[in-house]
């Protein structure tokens, strides 16, 4: 693989704020402190039934705030993300003309529960409109107000990263004046059933870069936020989005390049965006599944990638403490580096205690670290060869 | 920004390129809602498993290398981004996987032993195939694509926003070449279509087509515009609902109409209209 670099001037985006809900608290706050103490955000599933299942556990919401719209707020998915988009606005309002507001969503599932209802014998049209999977995305504009494009972002689980990635890009280009981005997924039969049937899903706690690893637990969350062009943000803001690139394996449908071409691609992409290099990456965010060869290959790709770097770096996953949460995975992970830098402290890997030598890294192990990453650097990698990179930096304290 | 458009392939129900598309799609399809594509005949073994849609994106593909004098490795390797995208084509595996997983609890259930059609789909091997990236994974595996990626879930907006995407990467430095592929299938969720027959038109025509964009000389805008361009309209006419795959074979036959450097292409989904224009 050879990366071209372009050492273009791409102007930085500005995160103004964000809205989340997780299993490890209905809002970001909840997320946030649940990350820096090391809850424990899986349990038993209980929304629908798994006991046919090798692994009935996961990351799941048990209490869904009510939103506005009620009971008419559609599938789980549209759920998740208007208890995200609620809030968000409670942090900062978007303050565009409505056709000026992008909606930039990631999804590995869509609305896909919905198909399973619509298929049942007693299925109704309405299900089967919901099931397409970009209905959350404008279920969500339509919640908003929002009139200017509504993209639904479909790399798997590096979704939540493309779409940040893809959201800054109409706001360089003069297309819109805010975008609402992100990347959502809910937990259903059908993702637990197909993961569990590809014996993904681990019967132990979930262990990233751990060398006893076996295996990732899903979960279910949604993550927005609010991106201006950097030059019109007035006011507090959480950090900025600095670069960004998506690419291709082209190797396998479900599992990572062996040697992780694609990866290295979008870190390097990404950076060259960013116009910074390794040195000046402080903090990695990794995707961390817990699977032997994903946690493998992401720690080779980091060390060729940062260098001598590789082994001074701070490098955590979020993926222990709430299991996988699919497309709002990556922007859950790059507002780890941005909160990491608001307060100057890195959550640890819940479940990593023996690192494994094959993903020797400056793992952040134990107990949170005292350190204010000014600029970090969040990885993603997704079904079909789908692989993404951040390059993000925190607002100044 | 200033991009090309150097090829274009389309293949739909009617048969391949614009030449097989009628001239009023709706009084050729005589009542028919759907009008299917068949699974492409492709070689080799790594296939066997693959979905009808994953093989259309492949199709439409080699179809545009084939018809513009192409070499593969022209487009191998990391200076070709690949943007897909689709509506609705993950729907009949997403469905397959449902009924046949309904059907396997329903003979454990029923201590019923018997084999039924639909059980083939289900389980590890084929879940994967329910992802839409799966389908984009596809086209990258067999034309070893390695460069930016995107891929986007929507109609003809989408494909019109994928179009702008790809002239950004492309005037950017990105990339040096983008391939914008669209898919859509139908079959296999008739029933349900028909079942929401007054939100969807007809007929619903299954479609592969891909676009090649590189360099070139004229500007591209992207608007929002509130009616749809007469390209627009004659895709439709012509080829019937295609969903994400209608901009392309907008694109196509502006070019077989010899209108391929001013083209106002448009697309609509979901109450919102996308439009680019080469100027």
């Amino acid at each position: 693989m050879t990366f071209r670099a372009t050492r273009r001037h791409v102007e930085p985006v500005a995160i103004v704020a964000a809205g989340a809900v997780t299993p490890l608290g209905a809002d970001l706050d909840g997320f946030w402190s649940g990350l820096v103490t090391g809850s424990d955000g899986i349990s038993m599933i209980e929304r629908f039934p798994v006991d046919d299942l090798r692994v009935g556990r996961g990351g799941e919401i048990k209490k869904l705030k009510p939103t506005p719209q009620g009971g008419r707020a559609g599938c789980r998915a549209t759920q998740l993300l208007l208890a995200a988009a609620q809030d968000l606005l409670a942090r900062a309002p978007v303050s565009a003309a409505p056709e000026r507001i992008a909606v930039v969503v990631g999804t590995a599932l869509g609305g896909v529960e919905q198909l399973e209802r619509a298929v049942a014998p007693t299925g109704r049209v309405r299900q089967a409109a919901g099931a397409l999977y970009d209905s959350p995305a404008h279920g969500l504009a339509r919640w908003l107000g929002a009139r200017g494009p509504v993209l639904t972002v479909g790399t798997a689980c590096a979704a939540g990263a493309t779409a940040l990635g893809t959201g800054a890009e109409l706001l360089r280009a003069g297309v819109v004046d805010a975008v609402i981005a992100g990347g959502y997924d809910g937990l259903c039969r059908f993702v637990m059933r197909g993961f569990d049937a590809l014996r993904s899903l681990t019967r132990e706690r979930v262990r990233p870069f751990d060398r006893r690893r076996s295996g990732l637990l899903l979960g279910e969350a949604a993550a927005l936020v609010l991106m201006t062009r950097d030059e019109g943000a007035g006011g507090p803001r959480l950090g900025r989005l600095l670069g960004h690139a998506s690419a291709s394996d082209g190797s396998h449908i479900s599992a990572p390049d062996p040697n992780g071409r694609g990866l290295e691609f979008a870190v390097r992409a990404a950076l060259d965006e960013a116009m910074l290099t390794a040195d000046d990456i402080e903090f990695v965010s990794a995707h961390g599944t817990g699977t032997p060869l994903n946690d493998r290959i992401e720690a080779e790709v980091l060390r060729r990638t940062l260098g001598q770097r590789a082994s001074r770096i701070p490098v955590n996953s979020i993926k222990g403490a709430l299991g996988h949460s699919m497309g709002a995975a990556a922007t859950l992970e790059a507002l780890t580096c941005l909160l990491a830098s608001r307060d100057g402290v890195v959550p640890h890997t819940v479940g990593l205690e023996e690192p494994d030598p094959v993903c020797d890294l400056d793992h952040v192990m134990g107990s949170p670290r005292a350190v204010r990453p000014h600029v970090s650097l969040s990885t993603s990698l997704g079904f079909g060869g789908c692989n993404a990179a951040l390059v993000l930096e925190g607002a100044p304290a | 920004m200033s991009v090309a458009v150097q090829a274009v392939s389309v293949l739909t129900g009617w048969g391949q390129g614009t030449d097989a598309l009628p001239a009023d799609a709706a009084r050729a399809a005589g009542g028919r809602a759907v009008i299917p594509l068949g699974r492409p005949a492709l070689d080799g073994d790594r296939f066997r498993r693959a979905t009808r849609e994953c093989l259309l994106g492949v199709a439409a593909v080699d179809a545009l290398l084939r018809e513009s004098g192409i070499d593969r490795d022209m487009i191998r390797g990391c200076s070709t981004a690949l943007l897909y995208v689709t509506a609705a084509a993950y729907g009949s595996s997403n469905q397959a996987f449902i009924v046949a997983e309904a059907m396997r609890q329903a003979r454990t259930e029923g201590g019923l032993t018997e084999k039924r059609p639909g059980a083939v789909v289900s389980g590890g091997t084929y879940f994967p195939y329910t992802a839409p990236s799966t389908m984009a994974g596809e086209v990258a595996i067999e034309f070893e694509l390695t460069g930016p990626y995107g891929i986007l879930i929507g109609g003809a907006a989408a494909t019109i926003d994928a179009l702008w995407q790809a002239a950004r990467l492309i005037a950017d430095g990105r990339c040096e070449r983008a391939l914008v592929l669209a898919v859509e299938t139908f079959e296999e969720c008739a029933d349900l279509y028909s079942r929401g027959r007054w939100l969807v038109k007809r007929p619903l025509v299954e479609a592969a087509a891909c676009a090649l964009l590189v360099p070139g000389a004229r500007r591209v805008r992207y608007e929002a515009p509130r009616t749809p361009s007469a390209l627009e309209t004659l895709a439709r006419a012509r080829a019937g609902e295609t969903f994400a795959c209608g901009p392309l074979i907008a694109l196509a036959l502006a070019r077989a109409a010899g209108a391929a450097d001013s083209v106002t292409l448009t697309g609509e989904w979901r109450g919102r209209r996308a439009g680019l224009y080469w100027e």
